[in-house]
C-alpha cells in the first residue's frame, strides 16, 4: 500500500527541539558526555528537518569515534559492546545520498565526502563490520518458543541474536542498498519469527517454559519499521499494527510514543491524534529537562512519512 | 555443579597435603612425627569449610509481619534497620542508593516489581537520617526506562517524594574486577551511581524465578549492571551463568544491604508471568544472602539449593539458618509455600512436592 503524503508542519515545539539537538552532539543527558545513539538519532532528526548542514557536527563525531573495523560503541572508548554501529551507519548512509550532497557548498561537499577525509564515517568499513557480526545461534528447545538457529544481531558479540539490534542492523544494511543480501533476508526472517501470537513483540522471546510473555510499544515499533515494504504473508503483522494502535495514546512515554508511531506510520497507520500526542509528550518531557534522546525520536515521529527511518529505509 | 571456587578449594587439599609430605626432615625429626604432621594438615584442609562456617559472623535478619502498603512502612523498615544493628548516624552525609526491581512493568502484574510505597518509605528514614537518597534501576527487558517507572507507578512516587532517580542503564560505567570469580568474567562495568554510592539497598520484589528458583535481594542487584554495555537482556551475564554472575555481582559492589518487599509477592512462573502470593512481609538486614536464605525458607524452598545462594554461603554470607539472628518474627510461623514451576532443574528446591505446577 503507497505512503500517502501529508504536508510538515513546522511547528515551534518541532524548531525548539531541533535548536537544542543542533548545538552539540548528544549524551543521553544533557550534562553528561556524548553517547552514539542519541546522537545517531539526533542527526536524523536534522537531516529529516532538511538541516544536513547542522547534522555535520554529529556524524563527525560519529565517524572520531569509530574504530578502524568499523564499528561503533554505545560511548567512546567503551569496547565492550558496538551496538548503535547499526543507528550510526543509517545517519551516515543517508547523509551520503546525493540530494543531501548536492545542497553543501565545496567545503561542506569536502567534509562530507565518505571516506576521503580521516574525520569522515567509513561506510565502507561500517558495512563489513555488520555484515560480519552475528548472533550465536542455540539448539532448538520446547524451552523457547523461538527459532535458536536464525542468525540475527546480538547486543554483544558472542550472545544470542535479539530483537532490536536485529531491527536495526536490517534498517542499516537497506540505507546501505543490501536489502536482498543474504544478512538482511534472514535478519527480517528472525524479526518475524520473534513477533507473538497474538501480535507485538518484547526484547525478543516469545515463550518461555511454556508461558507466552507480553509485547512492548517500543520493539515493536522498532521492528515495524523495519518491516515495512517487506511482503510477509504472516497474521502477526496485522496483530502487531492492532496491537500499537491500541496500546499507545496520549500518556504514552516519548520514546515508545515516538517508536509506535514511526512503526504505525511506516505502515500507513498513522493515528489521526499522532501530531497532539507528540507535542503533549514533548511539553510533559520539556518539563523535565527533556533528554536528547527523547527529543529527537519526538521529531523523527512528527517527521510522518518524510522520517528518513522511513523514506530510506522502505 | 562444580566452579572455579570449588575447584580451587579442592586443590587447596591436595597441595596442603603434598606440602606436609615433602617438607624435608630437620634433625632429630623422625618419621613417626612427619605422618602425625602430615595427618593433621590433610584433616585441617578437610575441615576447612566447617571451621569456615564456625568462623562465619552470625547475621541478622528482621521479619515483620501483617504489612500493608498503605501501612506505616517508615515505621517498620526503621524498625527493622535499628534491629539489624544499623544506627542512624552511619548514614548521616552518606549517599544511599536504593535499588527496586522494574524489571518489566505492567499495570496489570504489580506483583512483579517493588511497590513504589516500600521505596518511598525506605527513602524517608534514610532521609531523616541525613543521608542523600537516590533511587536507581536499569530495567532488564526494556529500553524505555521512562515507560518503566510510569507503569509500575514509580514516576507518581518519585515526584511526590521529591527523590532523584539515576537510570543506571544509560549512565557512564567504570570497569571493576570480578571479586567474585565464579564466572569466566574478569570484570564489570557499573554506572557511575552505584560506584559512587556509599551503601545500595537492594529492594527486591519477594519472587519465584523459573530458571534459579527465587529472586530477592541478590538476584535483584542484577539491575545495577547497565544495559547500554550488556544489552537488553543482559545476555552475558546468562552466558556466563546466571547463578555465577549473581554471586560475582555481588561480591564485586560496593557495601550492600537489603529491605525486601514480600507484602504481595509472585509465585508460579516468576520472574515475569507468576501469579500474585499476598504474604504480608516485610525483611530487612544487613547480609544478602541471609536475607535471601531466610526469605527462600518462608517461601518453603531449600536455599542450600539455590544455586547462586550455595555459591555465596560462607564467602558473601551465611544461609545456615544456626548462624542468621533472627530478629522481629520467628521465619517458621510464617511459611506459606510457593508455586513453583515443574521442571528438572527445580526440582529438589521445594519443601513440598506438592506445589510444583507446569
Amino acid at each position: 500500500m503507497p505512503l500517502t503524503t501529508a504536508p510538515i508542519t513546522l511547528t515551534s515545539w518541532i524548531s525548539a527541539a531541533l535548536e537544542r539537538l543542533a548545538s552539540t552532539p548528544c549524551g543521553y543527558h544533557w550534562a553528561e558526555p556524548s553517547a552514539a545513539e542519541p546522537t545517531a538519532l539526533a542527526a536524523l532528526s536534522l537531516i529529516g528537518a532538511g538541516r544536513v548542514a547542522a547534522a555535520q557536527t554529529h556524524l563527525k563525531w560519529l565517524a572520531a569515534v569509530q574504530t578502524p573495523e568499523g564499528c561503533i560503541a554505545p560511548f567512546a572508548e567503551l569496547n565492550q559492546s558496538a551496538w548503535p554501529t547499526a543507528q550510526a551507519t543509517f545517519a551516515a548512509a543517508v547523509s551520503a545520498r546525493r540530494e543531501f550532497q548536492r545542497n553543501f557548498t565545496a567545503e561542506a561537499a569536502k567534509i562530507n565526502r565518505i571516506g576521503s577525509n580521516a574525520a569522515c564515517f567509513n561506510l565502507s568499513q561500517a558495512s563489513q563490520w555488520l555484515l560480519g557480526a552475528v548472533g550465536k545461534t542455540v539448539e532448538n528447545s520446547p524451552e523457547f518458543g523461538h527459532n535458536g538457529q536464525l542468525v540475527g544481531w546480538p547486543w554483544v558479540l558472542g550472545t544470542h541474536s535479539w530483537q532490536e539490534p536485529t531491527a536495526w542492523s536490517v534498517l542499516a544494511l537497506k540505507a546501505l542498498g543490501l536489502t536482498d543480501h543474504p544478512r538482511t533476508r534472514e535478519g527480517v526472517r528472525l524479526l518475524v519469527d520473534r513477533l507473538l501470537s497474538t501480535g507485538g513483540c518484547n526484547f525478543g522471546n516469545t515463550v518461555v517454559l511454556g508461558q507466552k510473555l507480553r509485547p512492548q510499544v517500543e520493539p515493536t515499533g522498532v521492528t515495524l519499521l523495519a518491516l515495512a515494504g517487506e511482503q510477509i504473508n504472516d497474521p502477526r503483522i496485522e496483530l502487531s499494527l492492532q496491537y500499537l494502535s491500541e496500546t499507545i495514546s496520549a500518556e504514552t512515554t516519548p520514546i515508545s510514543l515516538s517508536y509506535g508511531l514511526l512503526g504505525l506510520t511506516a505502515h500507513n497507520r498513522r493515528p489521526a491524534a499522532a501530531e497532539q500526542w507528540l507535542e503533549a509528550a514533548y511539553q510533559r518531557t520539556a518539563k523535565r529537562d527533556a533528554a536528547p534522546i527523547s527529543l529527537a525520536l519526538l521529531v523523527l515521529a512528527a517527521q510522518g512519512i518524510e522520517c528518513p527511518l522511513i523514506k530510506y529505509a522502505v | 555443579m562444580t566452579t572455579p571456587a570449588y575447584e580451587n578449594h579442592n586443590r587447596s587439599v591436595t597441595i596442603a597435603a603434598n606440602k606436609a609430605s615433602d617438607a624435608q626432615q630437620p634433625a632429630g625429626f623422625d618419621r613417626r612425627a612427619l605422618l602425625i604432621a602430615t595427618g593433621a594438615a590433610v584433616a585441617g584442609a578437610i575441615g576447612l569449610p566447617f571451621i569456615k562456617r564456625a568462623l562465619t559472623p552470625r547475621q541478622p535478619v528482621f521479619i515483620a509481619r501483617n504489612q500493608r502498603y498503605d501501612g506505616p512502612l517508615q515505621k517498620t523498615i526503621g524498625d527493622g534497620l535499628l534491629a539489624t544493628r544499623f544506627t542512624p548516624q552511619q548514614f548521616r552525609g552518606k549517599r544511599v542508593l536504593l535499588k527496586p526491581n522494574l524489571v518489566e512493568p505492567s499495570r496489570t502484574s504489580p506483583q512483579m516489581t517493588t511497590n513504589p510505597a516500600v521505596v518511598l518509605a525506605a527513602a524517608e528514614v534514610f532521609r531523616n537520617w541525613g543521608a542523600d537518597v537516590t533511587v536507581g534501576e536499569g530495567p532488564g527487558h526494556v529500553r524505555d526506562t521512562e515507560m518503566a517507572l510510569v507503569e509500575g507507578g514509580m514516576q507518581a512516587a518519585l515526584d511526590d517524594g521529591r527523590l532523584p532517580f539515576a537510570d543506571l542503564n544509560y549512565q557512564q560505567v567504570a570497569w571493576t574486577p570480578n571479586k567474585g570469580r565464579a564466572s569466566r568474567l574478569g570484570g564489570f562495568y557499573f554506572p557511575h551511581s552505584v560506584l559512587e554510592a556509599d551503601y545500595i539497598v537492594s529492594m527486591p520484589k519477594m519472587k519465584t524465578h523459573h530458571w534459579v528458583g527465587m529472586t530477592v535481594s541478590m538476584k535483584n542487584l542484577y539491575g545495577t549492571i547497565p544495559g547500554i554495555v550488556y544489552g537488553w537482556p543482559k545476555n552475558v551475564l546468562h552466558h556466563a551463568g546466571i547463578p555465577e554472575t549473581v554471586y560475582d555481582i555481588n561480591a564485586s559492589l560496593p557495601r550492600s544491604l537489603a529491605i525486601v518487599d514480600g507484602i504481595v509477592c509472585m509465585e508460579g512462573d516468576g520472574p515475569i508471568m507468576g501469579n500474585p502470593k499476598p504474604m504480608g512481609l516485610i525483611l530487612v538486614g544487613p547480609n544478602c544472602p541471609a536475607v535471601d536464605a531466610t526469605a527462600a525458607r518462608i517461601m518453603g524452598l531449600r536455599p542450600e539449593n539455590v544455586s547462586y545462594l550455595a555459591l555465596a554461603t560462607d564467602r558473601l554470607g551465611p544461609i545456615d539458618d544456626s548462624h542468621i539472628e533472627q530478629r522481629g518474627e520467628r521465619w517458621q510461623e510464617l511459611v506459606k509455600p510457593f508455586r513453583i514451576i515443574d521442571a528438572p532443574h527445580l526440582r529438589g528446591l521445594s519443601i513440598d512436592p506438592g506445589v510444583q505446577v507446569s
